[in-house]
Formats: structure tokens, sequence, C-alpha cells
């Protein structure tokens, strides 16, 4: 019955919540900015979870999950549904290359930062160790528009070149951050035990890869024939349980197979534009549960955690400000925007925080709770910062 | 250029969807077979794998005429656990908490479907049709089982007075219908007028009275096999409260939504869909605590609840229309896993052991339905070709009539297991017939996509 009332009240709390969320109300910019990306249903979940209220206790999580499949699964479907490319073509070529490149730098300076750390304090067992770098890497390279909905509107139609790139980014450089999370389930070695690492990262990938293959085909064909409304969310709600179901029977990313079977169904089928309206109706409700599941999982039984934090928080600025620069280096065309591009790169968004969800889900463990915890408090960091140094970034140029 | 039959098309596209993901879903399940990869996420394989192998195959059969729920009904039975075992007695088991919240969803469907002009013009058929019925189907079963109970080898150990409370049982289930297969059909066929506004009204009618002839049953049963003698008054009064309770809370509830429609209205299907898992959830709480606090068999009944509510809002408000296309458009992914994971289960290894004697109690039940409907349909004068087919209407069985059996075999452990085997039987007869007869009655009524 537990398990019942707290699933009832996450998707109360969920579905009453956006209502009130993502709104721009008059407080004070960094808390607006707080609020705006629904940070505070972390909080509530970790109200709601074992440590604090222990209304949603461990037990119910794990009956839960799922659910949170589910969620990790949506997300990844909805966010693989926006590279359709020719919409993508409408963009400058420079943009793409630009997207991807300050991505990959973040992600380098990331896991060499963290790579650095985490060998040298001895904090996780040698299997976990590549998992979880590539983890926070990826978590790091992920950028949202968030911050720009902060900004005036005057201010936006004055650097609206800026801004459009600043969009693109945002929107681009989490498919870095996706692929390379996906790298870390390879490096899983639970089946295959007798052979060498190589060889199971090769298995793997064959076994992911044909998984993922498979769904798409599949979908294809039945995404072949137009359907109507309700087929579509009957489809949809079909084709994410499916797919997130067999991405965690081969212990694989719910996350990252639903991306790849999103992206090829947009630029594959004829129902892409009522496809993506299906995803896209219940996305901040489904963004607002991932919060609160994250919340309650929220592992925060340390205070010295903060400062781990902030160093994570300080390389993935680095890794912004570096990459920033150089894609605006790159040519003559892209020189036209401000050096400091990277300080209005700084809001996550909801794709790290899935990543998080799904790391933790494909890899549980007292260490990697930690890890997450850390970087729930490096995203709220971030949440704090950037708003800030977007305005400066808009007002400097 | 030749340009493909869109049938044709439908048809060879889904086959192939369902072919390869059989192939796909055997292959995970091969790679899977010594259960050491992900066990968490087989759940949600299973389920993803039903509801679009349901989806599909509902679409196949739908180009030979089936009705849609006819197809999640035999996927559910060959992924279910007695064919092919894909989906297990566990995992049909865990996913109930679909199956309540689909009845509730199901009863709102239900209440909003019916209109009061309506029920008042056929108000005589639906009281002749639910009286008649209810005395001839259980007096039919009740004298085959009587008569000739002692010629199956399945009930031949019983005594004199279990035959009798067996019979008895028996005829009182045998009148229980399923709303939620008749909504869904009425829906799928988009049917509309008087013959479907006289069986829908019997459903519904029948669907609270079969609750009160069950007590009846339930207290006739404990004399006859002399568990206690005296007949417990105090027990009818309570089931009339509980009754009377559940369409106060439903009527309340229907104007709440009515309210939340017109003052906010958005996400209108979302906060349906989190209304009925509630209801449900919330009589599930509340009766067992009611029963251990005050030491009575108190029921809150969320279908009638439900109901109750989905009646509000469609004849009390000026919500309905948009109560019911909202409900409308959210319907298909609810029928399809609740009739998939009815069929899943489905018991068909009962059917096997008693299905000489399942047969002949459907075929006895289908009589007493026919003459039923046929005398009513003389007394209200209804057309021929209403008469005629109004019996098929009538077939299918599902949730109720599993509930009553359960509770049945609960109390009256000599002859539970009996009970509950037949029954279970019976109903995967009814189940597999009854929509398609129900789906073939709209079409010679003329009243198929009238709406």
């Amino acid at each position: 019955m537990k398990i019942i009332f707290a699933f009832l009240l996450i998707i109360f709390l969920a579905f009453s919540g956006y209502h009130l969320s993502f709104k721009k109300f008059r407080l004070p910019l960094f808390i607006r900015g707080f609020y705006l990306s629904g940070t505070e249903f972390l909080f509530l979940g970790f109200l709601l979870g074992p440590r604090l209220l222990n209304v949603i206790d461990n037990e119910t999580v794990k009956a839960l999950e799922p659910f949170t499949t589910f969620l990790l699964g949506w997300i990844g479907f909805l966010f693989g549904l926006q590279f359709e490319i020719k919409k993508l073509r409408r963009y400058p070529f420079e943009f793409l290359i630009g997207s991807i490149l300050e991505g990959l730098i973040t992600f380098i300076i990331v896991f060499a930062g963290s790579y650095f750390i985490l060998t040298n304090i001895n904090f996780l067992e040698d299997n976990l160790l590549l998992p979880a770098i590539l983890m926070l890497s990826a978590a790091a390279s992920c950028t949202a528009p968030t911050g720009l909905a902060l900004s005036t509107t005057r201010l936006i139609k004055k650097h609206n070149n800026t801004v459009k790139l600043l969009q693109y980014i945002s929107s681009i450089d989490g498919l870095i951050a996706l692929i390379i999370f996906g790298l870390a389930f390879f490096c899983r070695i639970p089946f295959f035990s007798e052979a060498g690492l190589f060889y199971d990262i090769g298995k793997n990938a064959l076994l992911y890869m044909g998984a993922s293959l498979g769904c798409i085909i599949l979908f294809a064909i039945l995404l072949s024939i137009r359907k109507d409304g309700p087929e579509l969310i009957l489809i949809a709600i079909g084709m994410v349980v499916f797919t997130g179901g067999t991405a965690r029977v081969l212990n694989f990313s719910p996350l990252l197979i639903n991306f790849l079977v999103g992206f090829s169904l947009i630029n594959l089928t004829r129902n892409e534009d009522r496809l993506f309206t299906v995803f896209v109706a219940i996305e901040k409700p489904v963004y607002l549960l991932l919060l609160i599941f994250l919340g309650v999982s929220w592992n925060f039984d340390t205070i010295w955690i903060l400062f781990p934090a902030a160093a994570y928080c300080m390389l993935r600025f680095f890794g912004k400000i570096l990459g920033g620069y150089v894609i605006t280096h790159i040519n003559s065309e892209m020189k036209k925007y401000p050096s400091l591009l990277g300080i209005g790169l700084l809001s996550p968004g909801g794709l790290p925080l899935a990543i998080l969800l799904d790391f933790q889900k494909g890899f549980p463990g007292l260490h990697i709770s930690l890890l997450a915890g850390m970087v729930i408090i490096s995203v709220i960091y971030n949440d704090i910062l950037s708003p800030n140094l977007l305005q400066r970034l808009l007002r400097d140029k | 250029m030749t340009q493909t039959n869109p049938l044709k098309k439908t048809l060879i596209t889904n086959f192939l969807f369902l072919l390869f993901l059989t192939l796909f879903a055997a292959g995970i399940n091969y790679l899977n077979k010594e259960g050491n990869f992900g066990q968490t996420g087989y759940e949600s394989f299973a389920l993803g794998f039903v509801m679009l192998a349901a989806y599909s195959a509902a679409k196949l059969l739908k180009t030979i005429g089936l009705p849609i729920i006819s197809g999640y009904i035999f996927s559910g039975i060959i992924a279910g656990p007695y064919i092919t075992g894909f989906l297990n007695l566990e995992m049909v088991h865990k996913f109930s908490l679909i199956d309540d919240l689909a009845l509730s969803f199901i009863g709102m469907t239900a209440g909003g479907a019916l209109k009061i002009e309506s029920l008042k013009k056929r108000s005589r058929a639906i009281f002749l049709n639910t009286l008649l019925q209810s005395i001839m189907v259980f007096l039919f079963v009740y004298s085959f089982i009587i008569f000739t109970g002692h010629y199956f080898q399945f009930i031949r150990n019983l005594t004199h007075p279990q035959i009798i409370a067996f019979a008895v049982l028996l005829g009182v289930i045998a009148i229980a219908r399923s709303p939620s297969s008749a909504i869904a059909i009425i829906n799928e066929c988009r049917a509309s007028g008087p013959f479907t506004d006289t069986i829908l009204g019997v459903t519904i009618v029948m669907d609270v009275f079969i609750i009160i002839f069950f007590t009846i049953a339930m207290t006739a049963v404990q004399i006859i096999l002399a568990e206690s003698g005296v007949v417990d008054y105090l027990s009818f009064s309570i089931l009339f409260c509980a009754i009377a309770i559940s369409f106060i809370i439903g009527a309340l509830l229907g104007k709440l939504i009515s309210f939340y429609i017109k003052s906010f209205g958005h996400d209108l299907a979302l906060l349906l869909l989190f209304v009925s898992f509630t209801v449900s959830k919330i009589c599930m709480a509340v009766n067992p605590l009611i029963e251990t606090h005050f030491n009575i068999d108190f029921h809150l009944e969320p279908l009638l609840i439900c109901m109750s509510a989905g009646f509000t809002v469609q004849n009390f408000s000026r919500e309905g229309k948009l109560f019911l296309g909202t409900l409308d458009r959210i319907s298909l992914p609810i029928y399809l896993l609740f009739f998939t994971l009815a069929g899943a289960a489905l018991d068909i290894k009962a059917l096997r052991m008693c299905w000489p004697l399942a047969l002949c109690i459907a075929m006895v039940r289908v009589f007493g339905i026919f003459a039923a409907t046929w005398l009513s349909g003389s007394l209200t004068k209804d057309p021929v070709k209403h008469k005629k087919n109004a019996w098929m209407a009538y077939i299918t069985q599902a949730g109720v009539a599993i509930g009553l059996a359960q509770i049945a075999a609960r109390q009256s452990m000599e002859i539970g297991v009996y009970l509950s085997t037949i029954v279970l039987a019976v109903i995967t007869i009814n189940q597999i017939i009854g929509p398609i007869t129900f789906k073939i009655a709209l079409g010679l009524t003329g009243e198929a996509q009238k709406k």
C-alpha cells in the first residue's frame, strides 16, 4: 500500500507542480533560475525520500523501477526526436561543428580532471572507475537553454545571433554527452567474465547495437503507416516501455537506446510531427518526475560532499569556457561571436540528471550514489550561477 | 503506377511487425534464458511486448471482422502463463495495478455514456430485461446443475446440499455481465440507438444488482451448508448502505470533476486517470480498514463510484461532451492493457480440466439470456431484429464474475475449488465468444457506426 501511496503522491506532485514551475514569477534572479529549472522538486524528492520523511522508502523506489525506466526512455526518445536532420540543416554547418567541439572539449577536460582525482583517491572499485568517469564527463558536457528564458526580450532581440548559437549548442551538445555515456555501459563485464576487457566491450557493443537496430527496424515497420492520435499515444507508450525494458534486460541504458530509436524514427518515418507532439505533451511532468526520483535517491549524508561538487563544477566551468573560446575561433564566421561564449553555456538542464538516474540504476552502489549526489549538488551550483553569467555575456557583448 | 490497397498494406505491415516483434522477443528471451540478465527490466520488456503485439494482432484480426478486444484477449491468452508463458502468473498478478486503474476508468466511461433522456425512453425495456434475465438465467443454470450435475465427473463427488449451493452460486454468477467489454465494443463500433442504450443500461444496472443478488445467494448458501442457520439481516443493511454511499461519493466526485473542467480544464486526461486510480486504491485501502476496525463487511465499490461520477458529469453539468471526448481519446492504451491482461489471466488450465461442463453451462446461460431477451422484447414490442439478436450482446463476462467466484470460493471452502475452476472456465468461453457476438449483434441491428 505504501508503494501505491508513494506512487500517487509522486504523480500528483508532478502533475500539479508543473503548472506552477517553469513560469516567470518575480523573484530574485538566482532563485528564479532555480525555480525555472524545477530544482525545487529535487528537494521535494529528497524530503520524501528515505533519508528524511521516508514516505518513499528504498523498497518503494525498487518497486517503481519499471516506472523510472519508462521516464528515462521517454526523455531519451524525446531527445532523439529533436534531431530531425532536415531541420538541423537549416542552421550553418559551423554551428554543428562548434557544438560538437564544445561538447568534446568539456568532456575531455572533465574526463582528465576526474580521472586524475578518482585514480588518486582510490574512491571507486576498478571496474566502476571508467564508467563513473564517463558518466561525470558526459553529464558535464550537457547544456540547456534554461537561462535564456530568464533573459528579457529586449536583450534576446539585441543579441539574436548569439542567442541562436547558444540555443543550437544547447540542443546539440547533449548528443555527444549521451553517446559517450553509452560507452560506460559497454565497459561492463558481468556476463562474459572469462574474456578480456576488449572482448567484452566488443561483445557488449554488438549486443547493444543489435538490440537498438532491432528496435529501430521494428518501429519503422510499425510507423510506416500513418496512425491516428489515440493509436500514436498507444504506440509511443508501447515503444518506450518495450525499448526501455529491452535495455534493462540487457543491462544497457534505456536513455540511450530510446534516444537512438527516437532519432532514427524522426528521420525515417512519416509520423514525425505527430509523434513529436505526443512526446512533448507530457515533457514537463516527466521531467519533474525525474527530479523527484533523483531527489529520493539523493545521497547527502556528508556535508563534505559540497567541496568535490564545487571542484567538479569548476572543471565543467573551465571546460565550457575553453570550449566556447575554441569554437569562436574555428573560422572567421564564428569569430563574430563573443569569446566568452562558454559562460552562457553553464545551465545543465534535464539531460545530465537523466544520465545520472540512468547511471544509478545501471550501476547501483554506495559510492556511485555518493558520486551522483555530488553531481546533483553541482547541477544546483550551476543553476544558481548560470543565469547571472548569461546576463553578463549578453550585456558585455 | 499501381497503388497498394490500404487494407492490404495494413495487413502486410502488421503481419511483418508481429513476426519481427515475436522473433526479437524470442531472441531476448533466449539470451535471458538463464536469468542472468537484468530481471528488473524484464517486466517492462514483457509489458511493452504485450502492448505492441496485442495492438498489431488486434489490427490483423480486425481485417477479418473480429472486434479489437477479441484481438487483445487472444494475444493475452497466447502470451499468458498457459500457452507461451511469456507473461507468467506472477507478472499477471503484478500488473493488476493496471486492472484496477482500467476498471475504474471504464466505470467512468460507462457512467458518462448513460444519458437520462435515453434511459427514460428505454426504462421499461431496461427494467424488464434486467428482471427477466436475472430470473431466467439463474433458473436455467440452477436447474441444469441440479438435474444433470451428477452426470459430470467434475462435480460427482459433491454431496446433495453442496450441489444445491454450487448451483445457487453458479446461477447467480451467470447473471453477471462485463460492462468493460460492453463499453469497449460500443465505443469501437461507434454504436448508438435504442438497442445500444438498452444493452448499456441493462449491463450497468445489472452490475449494481449482481452485488445484491450475490449477497442474498451467499446467505442462502450458508444456510444450505448449515454454517449458520440464521439470516443475517445486518449484512443486507450494510450492503445497501455501501452501495448508496458509493453512489453518493461518485456523485460528489462527478461534481468536483465538472467543477475542475469548468474552472481549469487543462490536462483533463491525466486528471481522470489519476482520479480513477486514486478511487480504486482508496477503496482497496478503506474496505479492509473498516472491516478490521468495525468488524463489518463494508465494501465501497470503485466501479460504482466511478460510474456515478461519470453519470453526474454527463447528466448534471454542461461538461459531458468534453468529459466523454477526453475519456475516448485515452481509452485505447487502457482497453488494450486491460483486455490483454484479462486474456492472460484466463484460466486455460481450468478450461482444459472441465470443458464439457463449462461448455454446457455456457450454452444453458445463452439459452436463458435468449429466452429472457425474447420475452422482454415481445413485452416491450421491440422490432424483431432487436428481439432476435439481443442475446448476443449479453454473453461477455469478466472481472465481476471472477471476483464473485473468488469471494464465494473463500467463504464456502467445501465447494470453493470446484466453483472457481468452473467459473473461470465458463468465463473463458464467454469472454472469447461474447465480444464477437456482440459486434455481430450491433451490425445486424444496424446501430454500428451511427454515432
